[in-house]
């Protein structure tokens, strides 16, 4: 496969209008790959270890002493395996150049739009999705943005022929962009920001209770008529079947999400962005919320805060107990960052890399309900996985080299790696 | 209730104008009068460096005629007893909008999104620009605004300096009275002052739409004149040159606003050989030294910020420190400035109301301003800066006789104002020499005689009143005309019970009586007598006045929470036994000293013994390399984009340093020491560059690195051509084709003004006294230098095409270009860029966010890099920065450059990129010691700096972090609970807004805020 790829570049055919590699073909036999550093996902680490995969699931999986027999046993000693990571909270597939209207699909107008489904605008085309793989993100989470209610979001695999066959999870959950007790005003005079008292709080806010509390009425009822889409969409937050993503970053904004959750018995809610959440890790912990942080790579939100903050905010969560997932927020190309977001935590206060690892793979998995599937290596889940020469958390380190996902093996090529291919040839660098 | 006869007939308003109407018809009959009046037994604050005991002042005609304690009074003189009280010259404000038309407020927005308006608005033989309007007058635009006047009157204000607070070039103040009358005898001298600002007010013309463009507009226009003044007038008329020429004499006032203010008027007042006095804002005290270094004189305003509404404590953490910390210093700015002996003169500019002027003076005293600096600063200071000493300010013979009669020390909190006199012509702001009511008084009214009214009050022009009839207490109104005292009064508390009306006279200092009339309308008489002395007071006895007093709380450099008290200084150190990046021939070393002395690196190697006095830090474990340099940034900026033209080579970033921007701290914890501070990427031809070390402290002009090259910000692509912008259309270009025109015409135009200058040069003396001089035009001048190789250019560019171009334009023109930043595209022709010998300072991985990025890749480093470019890695972003080891590393990730090289991409390259690799850059003897001490491997993820020095002083230090920290919170806890007090007991507050300046990227348009901030490269 990677020969015939090079050969197709050699003769130049693929141009900068190359097409993504085609999606992989099903696992046609068992692999193992043997020999390597295997992070299991969970804190644990086996070395010289061994994990065998057929028809797209982990069969086995151990140190050096487990059986490969009837499998195709590919060689990986001295490099690492890691489970795919899972990118939360993401608008990749959704938008593809960001300043260019028509190749942006992220969010849709108005204001309370649970029924609007990020899956079917998920681009299984996009340029940037290979880009992301190919540093080993293999899951992602395609989200809705807009209004108050944004809609749902699925769990989508970064392979497929379309959004039906790369859906791994479809209407994982509905996103709430929670009011906000601050509002950003920008300045035209001497072109400052100033957060100051959201005005327009109070009647978003009681928009928003109507709504829940409306729908929760609607639910109840046998044949409700006429039929209320947008109520019909919201059914498996409150059975506990969806998740309810609430958007919210101030503290106090926090606090009133969960007590809002809580209120109507929406059995699982999860804070995103939560800029300000190690401030009531407490009470998030008390309350069972699992929190998806935001880009970790950002500036300290106030003047006075501590220049580290951001990147310590994951390690005041984990010790706190909170259950914390990272995501790139509305960073889509950058999204092929997200593994060394989870290093940032492991060299801020996160305990050790094998905890923050757990950050984008299995914590994430657990909180958007997919974790009896993927986030880990572990026996009868998913063969969504990758091998990396090295330290995949470490930019220093990380080069991806094979990449499965559900045990299909996929072409790692992309439109940068064809870029720098033809132009490698072009100035004849080795 | 014996009444001086002189009172009663000034009272009356019978005091005619002392000042000759001469050249105006008369409607009626002559009524010109002697003018002279006589006021004894006073003491005399004759200026503050003289009182006289029991003195006269002697006026004539609206002058002083004499004062002193043996003056004799000519016969015909009508005189004031003043026995007991004190005569002060009257205040002088010279930072007044007084009598100016009313400023029409800018629309929000500006008129963004509108057409631009590229040409003045104003029509005639003026300048080019609308904000340079030195041909307005003020004494022209002067109409008397009797409310306005009588309100600074009770201040104590008799003359004020006024201007209109509009443009950059703001025309000519006149010092005026504030009398009421005709403006013949009002203006005192019309063309006291010029006036400069930074901002160009009501203008509405793009250029300038920054404060860099501000500054690049005053010194253009200064140039203009002085080319006007040498010739220019032959070609043209111009009324504005003309009057900027005659400004030119004319003490100049800048508006510096504040403290970095302060400091970039006087930087622009040095080039120009102008001392300016300068309006500050209240801040001063945050950068004294620096200040006083100046020399300027400022003029200061004295309002103070409100306490901010802290209860709610996690609203509160809005509130930065350096808020709550200004909320408690701002009282300290003047005495402060007072004792760096910093001239100054105090203005009730900028308060919101003008009533709380005495009230903020004397928290000043509080804080320690002297009352005779106080005096000094509303009365010599402002008559001598504006070279009127000899007519206001002291009421010495022969000055204007305009001074204030009060009941006691001005500065005191009981003192009244009785009476502002203005060039002879008195005021009457309250009644003086009033009976002293306070005492018990028995009232009769009908038939009702339970009724009591105490008067009470510190002194007799403040009494306060209160009805008492048997245990019910009632506040009236009462008010005493002269002989006539009023009463309004309810009689009882039931509700409903209505008002009875009292009116009446004294019969003696202890008797009224009068007439008055009931709820129902019943007429009565009624009757008081003084019957004794009335309790001390009313109202509870206040607590002793906790004095406002600032304790002493330290300034921080620069005034940020994390600021230092003191300025990092530079020592000499030794490192031991760390992994040394040398970035030298010699490689990596591990276990390697280094000693550093007296700023510079002294030596590298292995086992080094330690002077004495030599400062040791154990380098076991960590890797020290030299600082990052930050190749394309844009923080410590006030503002970054000048896009009102489409070039704007004339603007200098080292205008709008901001030292005391949050992020270059947030840098040195990332590890970067230097940066080149670039205009943004708004027109094709920007700005030109500072390039400064992030020493957190020092002022903008110590951040600069001196001596370094001179450089440039070109643009190209979708940024220049409005690509992205809606309501663009109108500025040329808005294609790639119309790019290469804006170069092709500025170098054109350029090489041809070189050569102007050169002719010109060429001459002889006696030639050039006939020759008219070439213009000097400051946008030309950067970029002859650019032709002449003495400016370089950065240039941001994404698309190979206009890459190429430039380097075509260059070729052709012959001049290389320095850097081409972001070149995303910069792998298509890294051989053409080679050959051209032209550098690129890229980003690691960025793309997808608009249309020319669409075919950029991770790999364009490598690609660049093993065809001989230069390569540095560049942040463009405050929160990048923080990690630009990081962004090195990827380059081993994508593309497999060895760990050294990636790792000389931010460090060696952008010094050899901005010409500093003489000095920075790696680790040789006898450069910098700009060092930074990593905890791992410096390209891996885990990496932290834990010491960052530059030139020898340690600028961060994680050790320190933690205690700094602390001491930050702790401060902060105090203050807070200062402000919890001081809003108990009753001062109005303000809500916690939590303000940031705009994190800029180069994209950032000024008035134009990017859609999705975090992706605006």
């Amino acid at each position: 496969m990677k020969h015939i790829l090079t050969s197709i570049l050699a003769l130049g055919v693929l141009t900068s209008y190359a097409q993504n590699p085609a999606p992989a073909r099903p696992q046609e036999r068992a692999i193992a790959l043997t020999g390597a550093t295997i992070h299991v996902g969970n804190g644990q680490v086996i070395q010289n270890g061994v994990v065998v995969f057929d028809k797209g699931v982990i069969t086995a999986i151990g140190d050096g002493s487990t059986p490969t027999a009837g499998s195709e046993v590919i060689s990986v000693s001295g490099k690492h395996v890691y489970p795919g990571i899972i990118s939360p909270a993401s608008t990749v597939g959704l938008q593809e150049i960001g300043a260019v209207k028509a190749t942006v699909d992220k969010q849709e107008i108005g204001e309370l739009n649970p029924n609007i489904r990020a899956l079917i605008a998920y681009n299984t085309d996009s340029e940037i999705i290979p880009t992301i793989r190919n540093n080993g993100v293999l899951l992602t989470q395609a989200m809705p943005q807009g209004g108050t209610v944004s809609g749902s979001s699925s769990v989508m695999m970064t392979d497929g022929w379309n959004w039906e066959d790369a859906v791994l999870k479809k209407d994982d959950g509905i996103w709430v962009n929670w009011p906000s007790y601050f509002a950003r005003n920008f300045n035209f005079e001497d072109f400052s920001l100033t957060i100051q008292k959201n005005e327009k709080r109070t009647e978003a806010m009681s928009a928003l209770l109507a709504t829940f509390a409306e729908a929760k009425g609607y639910l109840a009822m046998q044949n409700p008529t006429p039929t209320n889409l947008k109520f019909e969409s919201m059914r498996g937050v409150f059975s506990g079947k969806q998740n309810l993503y609430v958007r919210a970053d101030y503290s106090k904004d926090i606090i009133e999400a969960v007590k809002f959750a809580k209120s109507l018995a929406i059995p699982k809610i999860v804070i995103v962005g939560g800029e300000e959440s190690h401030k009531v890790a407490t009470f998030l912990k008390e309350n069972n919320v699992p929190v998806i942080l935001g880009e970790l790579h950002r500036l300290p939100n106030r003047e006075d805060e501590d220049v580290d903050m951001p990147y310590r905010q994951p390690g005041i969560l984990q010790k706190a107990g909170v259950l914390v997932g990272l995501s790139y927020a509305d960073g889509w190309w950058r999204t092929r960052n997200l593994a060394f977001q989870a290093g940032t935590a492991a060299g801020f206060g996160v305990t050790d890399k094998e905890e923050a690892l757990k950050m984008v793979t299995s914590n994430n998995a657990k909180i958007l309900g997919i974790d009896n599937l993927v986030g880990t290596l572990e026996k009868g889940k998913q063969a969504t996985l990758f091998v990396s020469a090295g330290d995949a958390l470490d930019m220093r380190t990380n080069v991806v080299e094979q990449v499965f996902i559900q045990g299909r093996k996929v072409n790692l090529d992309d439109r940068h790696k064809r870029l720098y291919k033809t132009y490698k040839d072009k100035y004849e660098q080795k | 209730m014996r009444r001086h006869f002189l009172t009663a007939l000034l009272a009356a308003g019978l005091a005619y104008s002392a000042v000759a109407q001469t050249t105006f018809p008369r409607n009626g009959v002559y009524d010109e009068r002697p003018g002279l009046y006589a006021f004894t037994n006073a003491t005399i604050v004759v200026d503050p460096q003289t009182t006289l005991q029991n003195a006269t002042l002697l006026i004539r005609d609206g002058r002083v005629e004499a004062v002193g304690t043996n003056v004799s009074v000519p016969a015909g003189t009508v005189i004031a007893d003043l026995k007991g009280k004190r005569i002060y010259p009257a205040l002088i404000d010279i930072y007044s909008d007084y009598g100016m038309p009313e400023i029409p407020r800018a629309a929000p927005g500006g008129g963004r999104g509108g057409v631009p308006q590229i040409e003045s608005n104003k029509k005639g033989a003026y300048y080019w620009n609308q904000a340079v309007q030195p041909e307005n007058s003020a004494s022209q635009l002067f109409k008397a605004t009797p409310a306005k006047a009588d309100e600074l009157r009770k201040l104590g204000f008799g003359t004020v300096l006024t201007h209109p607070h509009d443009g950059i070039v703001r025309g000519t103040g006149a010092l005026v009275t504030l009398a009421d009358d005709r403006e013949n005898t009002l203006v005192l001298k019309s063309d006291a002052a010029a006036h400069y600002s930074f901002s160009k007010g009501t203008s509405r013309q793009s250029y300038p739409n920054s404060m860099m463009g501000s500054v690049a507009l005053l010194r253009q226009a200064l140039y203009d004149a002085d080319w006007y003044k040498r010739g220019g007038n032959k070609e043209q008329s111009n009324l504005s040159l003309e009057a900027l020429n005659r400004n030119q004499s004319l003490p100049a006032i800048f508006e510096g606003n504040d403290k970095l203010g302060v400091l970039r008027a006087d930087k622009v007042g040095d080039e120009f050989g102008v001392q300016y006095i300068i309006k500050g804002g209240g801040d001063e005290y945050q950068r004294l030294d620096e200040i006083k270094a100046t020399g300027a004189s400022l003029i200061i305003p004295i309002n103070f910020p409100q306490p901010y509404d802290v209860e709610d404590a996690w609203d509160a953490d809005n509130v930065a420190l350096s808020e709550l910390k200004h909320w408690e210093m701002a009282p300290l700015n003047a005495s402060r400035l007072a004792s760096a002996n910093i001239p100054f003169a105090l203005t009730t500019a900028g308060l919101k109301n003008k009533a709380d002027f005495w009230a903020n003076l004397r928290k000043a005293i509080e804080n320690g301003l002297s009352e005779q600096k106080a005096l000094e600063a509303l009365t010599t200071t402002p008559a001598k800066l504006m070279k009127a000493e000899d007519m206001v300010g002291s009421l010495q013979k022969g000055r204007v006789a305009s001074f204030i009669i009060t009941s006691g020390n001005l500065f005191g909190a009981d003192n009244v104002i009785y009476e502002n006199w203005i060039r002879g012509k008195q005021y009457i702001v309250n009644q003086k020499d009033v009976v002293d009511l306070r005492g018990s008084w028995q009232l009769t009214i009908g038939n009702q005689s339970n009724v009591k009214l105490n008067v009470t009050g510190k002194s007799a022009d403040k009494p306060e009143y209160q009805i008492v009839i048997d245990t019910t207490k009632i506040t009236p109104k009462v008010a005493v005309s002269g002989e006539i005292i009023s009463i309004q009064t309810q009689l009882s508390r039931r509700p409903g019970s209505g008002t009875t009306r009292l009116t009446g006279y004294f019969t003696s200092p202890t008797s009224v009586k009068g007439e008055g009339e009931t709820p129902d309308g019943k007429q009565i008489t009624w009757s008081a007598t003084k019957s004794g002395d009335a309790p001390l007071s009313t109202t509870a006895v206040t607590a002793a006045r906790s004095t406002s007093a600032t304790s002493s709380t330290a300034v921080v450099y620069p005034f940020v929470g994390m600021g230092n008290a003191q300025k990092p200084k530079s020592e000499n150190v030794l490192i031991r036994n760390a992994t040394v990046w040398t970035n030298e021939k010699e490689g990596v070393l591990t276990e390697t000293d280094v000693l550093v002395q007296d700023g510079k690196i002294a030596k590298v190697g292995k086992g080094l013994s330690a002077p004495a006095g030599v400062k040791v830090i154990d380098g076991t474990g960590k890797h020290l390399t030299t600082g990052i340099i930050d190749e394309h940034s844009h923080i410590a900026l006030l503002t970054i984009n000048e896009g009102g033209q489409t070039s704007s080579a004339e603007v200098r970033m080292s205008d709008v340093i901001n030292s005391e921007d949050i992020n270059i701290y947030r840098q040195l914890a990332g590890g970067v020491t230097t940066s080149q501070l670039l205009h943004g990427s708004a027109n094709s031809i920007g700005g030109q560059s500072a390039i400064v070390k992030l020493k957190w402290g020092e002022s903008p002009e110590g951040l600069l690195l001196k001596g370094a090259d001179g450089f440039i910000k070109f643009a190209l692509g979708e940024n220049v051509k409005q690509s992205n912008n809606p309501s663009a259309g109108v500025r040329f270009p808005q294609s790639r084709m119309g790019v290469e025109q804006v170069y092709m015409d500025h170098f054109t135009r350029a090489k041809e003004y070189a050569k102007g200058w050169t002719t010109y040069n060429k001459l002889g003396a006696k030639e050039k006294t006939t020759a008219i001089p070439p213009r000097r035009d400051i946008e030309l001048d950067a970029l002859a230098e650019i032709l002449s190789a003495k400016r370089f250019i950065t240039c941001h560019s994404y698309v190979q095409s206009e890459i190429n171009m430039l380097m075509k334009v260059a070729d052709s023109l012959g001049f290389k270009v320095n850097t081409f930043t972001h070149i995303l595209e910069g792998y298509k022709l890294a051989d053409k860029m080679a050959k051209h010998g032209v550098g690129g300072s890229s980003f690691a991985d960025w793309w997808a966010y608009k249309m020319e990025v669409h075919d950029a890749i991770p790999y364009n480093a490598a690609l660049m890099h093993r065809m001989g470019v230069t390569v540095s890695i560049n942040s463009d972003d405050a929160e990048m920065a923080r990690r630009l080891n990081q962004e090195a590393a990827k380059t081993v990730e994508y593309g497999g450059i060895p760990e050294e090289d990636a790792w000389k991409m931010v460090t060696l390259n952008p010094a050899k990129l901005l010409h500093l690799d003489n000095r920075l850059g790696s680790m040789k003897v006898g450069k910098d010691a700009d060092l930074v001490l990593w905890n791992a491997h410096p390209l891996s993820i885990y990496a932290r700096p834990e010491i960052t020095m530059i030139e020898g002083a340690t600028y961060f230090s994680l050790k320190d972090e933690e205690a700094k920290r602390e001491a930050m919170q702790a401060e902060r806890a105090r203050l807070i609970q200062k402000t919890l007090s001081a809003k108990a007991s009753g001062s109005p507050t303000q809500r916690p807004t939590f303000r940031r300046s705009r994190m800029w990227h180069c994209e950032d348009i000024e008035g134009v805020m990017a859609e999705g901030e975090e992706e605006g490269k």
